[in-house]
């Protein structure tokens, strides 16, 4: 376990100076920041003091290297745009998308693992053939037309539910969080039902594959014939051998759904990190957008990390490789 | 009156209290976002509508971008170097100190030096030598040369409180601690990326507020907002998308408030290089010479675009057609230059007299996510070109951050830009875009063509050294009917910018592009 973690340290820190590195000099190949943040009518002097205020007049492998030496000291850099900390900005936006981002995730699972159980013990019944092909919608529907739909129906026509922005938030143990008011929550429905469905069709197949894949197996036949209950079998025996692959994907989406929740965010003008990174993106905030990729690249990081020690929890026959 | 009327008549009282009551609160959804509360920090326009709610500037402008008093009630230029600005009296800060001489000394000075501000107002302060102040609402300024536009320079900075501004960090600022300004409305809260909020200022010098509290809702993405506009999420929203006005304006409850703005879209040309990379032959090979370079292939350019068809088929009748740099309304634009006539056989007459009667191949270029439209008018310009015997060898549209670095380098023959004109008069836009590139006389910083007429730039420093303000105005408009008679851009036209809101609302459409909740109100 301890050579298995120092190994991971040790990748993680490779693929985050690769990260930086590639990043930068994208941003850099893409254009120039100056261009995009100088007022329509400045004059040749101002653009002047804002580039070399911004040390856009260095090399590039001068800005670079004052990039990682402050990096090195914990020291991201301001933004471009705000002025501000990146790192700051991140942490101040995450909140938003991780609440909305674990609404969704749990949404999929509390829907998608009960219907893939269905679906998956009953197959090719009625119940299975509905289960699936709604499934396919939510497979296919775009992002951003269902998000769309989802507010011209329960906020234009049927006026249910707030179209746009966060609600009210609330405090709960010294966490703020907007699950805590009813207005809160009245705005999270939308936009994590629209990030959720794609996750909840993937959690149905799922789970209805591992089913039917698990149920011919010898170990089920055998429970049988000792005479367990259909319910043993079904929670205890079954659903422990389809989490494996359940844990992996879920894991992996939880990453992509907090890194790249972008376009529910940018519907539902919602004020987490993924608005932030596209608008950054969009006006070249170099700062922002390398502090970004370097947080999330840790957090996909940290989350395999996660997800191999659930592994070894669920499946006692894998081991944390020491020996390999 | 009986006591059951007179009941009546109080209930009747009552609710009408109350649903002005409910009324009076506003909720704006807008397309940008400020990326900062200081109103130094920025001079871009998502940063102009939340200074201009909070804070005030020595001079305000109307919807037509005339100069108007603010804090600032008059100024005299005692001589050519000495300038003299009474301020308001009674105006107040929202922690309820009074405005003096000092803070207003103090703002200017600051002006120049905002850390790490990415567009300072450093320009608007550059002529200032010194100032001092005479009394309490007196300053006296001595300029480093005659500056006759003095005031539409110093007055649109904004004016802080030096007490409370002396030392703080952005951080001050974003909280709200040093966001005391006198303006119309109070800071309150600002949710990065998600709201700012407002309460009315009931010590504001000006007209009296509709509005007791203002949540602005950053809603960027255009479907969304007309969507949240629609369901009533918000009351009021601004950049509503062309495509949207008719069916905006068919709902019944909602009302769209347009006008045609300063901001005008052109074609550049490159016609300033002996060789430029994207016109070749038709057969696609480099020419020995440039063809922009003749002012017979420029003038026939413009003349085979047909710019109502653009303005009606690409940008749903959003634009008025242009023939300069300003539109009516805005001092310097000059009533005689219209905008040149669609004549295609007239175009190819003019491309055989300078030589070029089969024609020659261009490559257009152009951003796609800039302003609506933007790549649309690329191709219709194509296929306009094409008509009048050129071969396109092809449209290229690009995001605007790549397509803004490409521009500035001088990589294109042919591309469309936009420029806002959001002082009183054209004068900063004709020194920006039209003067010769010079760093030293901060000319031409957006000449991305670097095209260069000395007649203009002579005719520009007469025009601008002027004081009297009537010939000043006729001087611009001498150096624009010069300017434009040699087609060193083409102009295409200005864009209509649309606001909607519920039918209760009234809001003051404005050719600065401005969304500030001072400009809305309850129509009566």
């Amino acid at each position: 376990m301890t050579v298995f973690v120092i190994r991971r340290f040790l990748q993680s820190i490779a693929v985050l100076c690769v990260t930086a590195i590639i990043v930068f000099i994208g941003i850099y190949a893409i254009g120039d920041p100056a261009e995009m943040l100088i007022a329509p009518d400045a004059s040749q002097a101002e653009r002047a003091q804002v580039v070399a205020s911004l040390g856009l007049d260095k090399p590039l492998w001068e800005q670079f290297f004052t990039f990682a030496w402050n990096a090195l000291h914990g020291d991201l850099g301001r933004s471009f745009v705000f002025n501000r900390p990146s790192i700051s900005l991140i942490f101040e936006r995450l909140p938003a998308t991780l609440e909305l981002t674990l609404v969704g995730l749990f949404i999929a699972i509390i829907i998608g693992i009960p219907l893939g159980l269905l679906s998956g013990l009953k197959p090719n019944t009625a119940t299975d053939e509905v289960i699936m092909t709604g499934s396919i919608f939510g497979f296919s529907l775009p992002s951003f037309w269902q998000g769309m739909m989802l507010i011209m129906i329960f906020s234009v026509w049927l006026g249910w539910l707030p179209s746009t922005g966060r609600g009210q938030m609330g405090e709960f143990l010294g966490i703020h969080s907007s699950l805590f008011t009813l207005d809160g929550l009245k705005h999270l429905i939308l936009p994590a039902i629209n990030l959720s469905l794609f996750k909840l069709s993937l959690v149905i197949r799922l789970t209805r594959t591992g089913v039917r894949e698990t149920l011919p197996l010898d170990f089920v036949k055998f429970a049988r014939a000792k005479g367990l209950s259909e319910n043993r079998i079904v929670f205890v025996h079954v659903f422990k051998n389809i989490l494996i692959p359940l844990i992996t994907v879920i894991g992996l989406e939880l990453g992509s759904m907090l890194a790249f929740a972008v376009v529910t965010e940018t519907i539902f003008a919602w004020p987490g990190i993924g608005k932030l990174l596209i608008d950054s993106i969009m006006r070249l905030d170099r700062p922002v957008v390398v502090a970004y990729l370097l947080v999330i690249v840790s957090l996909f990081i940290f989350i395999n990390f996660v997800v191999d020690v659930l592994y070894s929890l669920v499946d006692p026959r894998v081991r944390l490789g020491d020996a390999s | 009156m009986k006591p059951m009327k007179f009941l009546m008549a109080g209930v009747a009282a009552t609710v009408l209290m109350m649903s002005t009551a409910h009324a009076a609160d506003l909720i704006i959804g807008s397309a940008t976002e400020p990326s900062a509360i200081d109103p130094l920090f920025s001079r871009t326009g998502n940063n102009q509508n939340v200074a201009q709610a909070i804070f005030d500037r020595l001079v305000n402008t109307d919807p037509a971008i005339n100069m108007e008093p603010a804090l600032a009630v008059s100024w005299t230029n005692i001589d050519p170097l000495t300038w003299q600005v009474k301020l308001r009296e009674g105006v107040k800060f929202h922690d309820g100190n009074p405005l003096t001489a000092d803070d207003v000394i103090f703002s200017l000075t600051r002006a120049k030096d905002v850390p790490n501000s990415p567009a300072p107002f450093s320009g608007n302060v550059a002529a200032i030598d010194s100032m001092k102040a005479i009394d309490n609402l007196t300053v006296e300024f001595k300029t480093k040369k005659p500056t006759p536009d003095f005031m539409e320079q110093i007055g649109f900075v904004y004016i802080l409180e030096k007490k409370v501004a002396q030392g703080a960090t952005i951080e001050d600022y974003n909280s709200g601690k040093a966001a005391i300004g006198t303006g119309a409305y109070k800071f309150k809260s600002w949710s990065p990326g998600d709201n700012l909020a407002l309460t009315k200022n009931d010590g504001f010098w000006g007209k009296k507020q509709d509005f007791d509290n203002v949540t602005i809702k950053f809603i960027s993405n255009d479907a969304s907002r007309v969507a949240a506009l629609r369901s009533g999420s918000v009351d009021l929203i601004d950049a509503v998308p062309p495509r949207d006005v008719k069916t905006l304006q068919g709902i019944s409850g909602l009302k769209v408030f347009s006008i045609a703005s300063a901001r005008l879209i052109y074609l550049a040309l490159d016609s300033a290089r002996d060789k430029t990379p994207f016109v070749t032959d038709k057969d696609g090979k480099p020419l020995e010479k440039n063809p922009l370079k003749d002012l017979k292939v420029r003038q026939a350019l413009s003349q085979l675009v047909n710019r109502q068809l653009i303005v009606d088929r690409i940008l749903d009748g959003s634009a008025e057609p242009a023939g300069q740099l300003v539109p009516t309304g805005v001092a310097g634009n000059d009533p005689s230059i219209k905008a040149a006539a669609y004549d295609v056989e007239g175009a190819k007459k003019l491309l055989a007299e300078a030589g070029y009667k089969d024609g020659f191949g261009i490559t257009l270029h152009t951003s796609n996510d800039r302003f609506p439209g933007d790549a649309d008018t690329a191709q219709a310009l194509g296929q306009m070109f094409a008509r009048g015997g050129l071969k396109v060898n092809g449209v290229v549209a690009q995001p605007y951050n790549v397509y803004t670095k490409g521009a500035g380098n001088g990589e294109f023959s042919a591309f469309i830009f936009s420029l806002g004109n959001s002082t009183p008069t054209s004068a900063t836009g004709l020194r920006n875009l039209l003067m010769t590139v010079n760093k030293d006389a901060g000319t031409g910083s957006f000449n991305r063509t670097k095209y260069s007429n000395p007649a203009f730039d002579q005719a520009m420093q007469a025009a601008t050294a002027e004081f009297d303000a009537k010939k000043r105005i006729e001087g611009l408009q001498k150096a624009t009917n010069m300017v434009f008679a040699d087609v060193p851009v083409i102009p295409l036209f200005w864009q209509k910018v649309h606001w909607a809101g519920k039918a209760n609302l009234t809001y003051v459409a404005n050719m600065t592009e401005d969304t500030i909740p001072t400009l809305a109100g309850i129509a009566k």
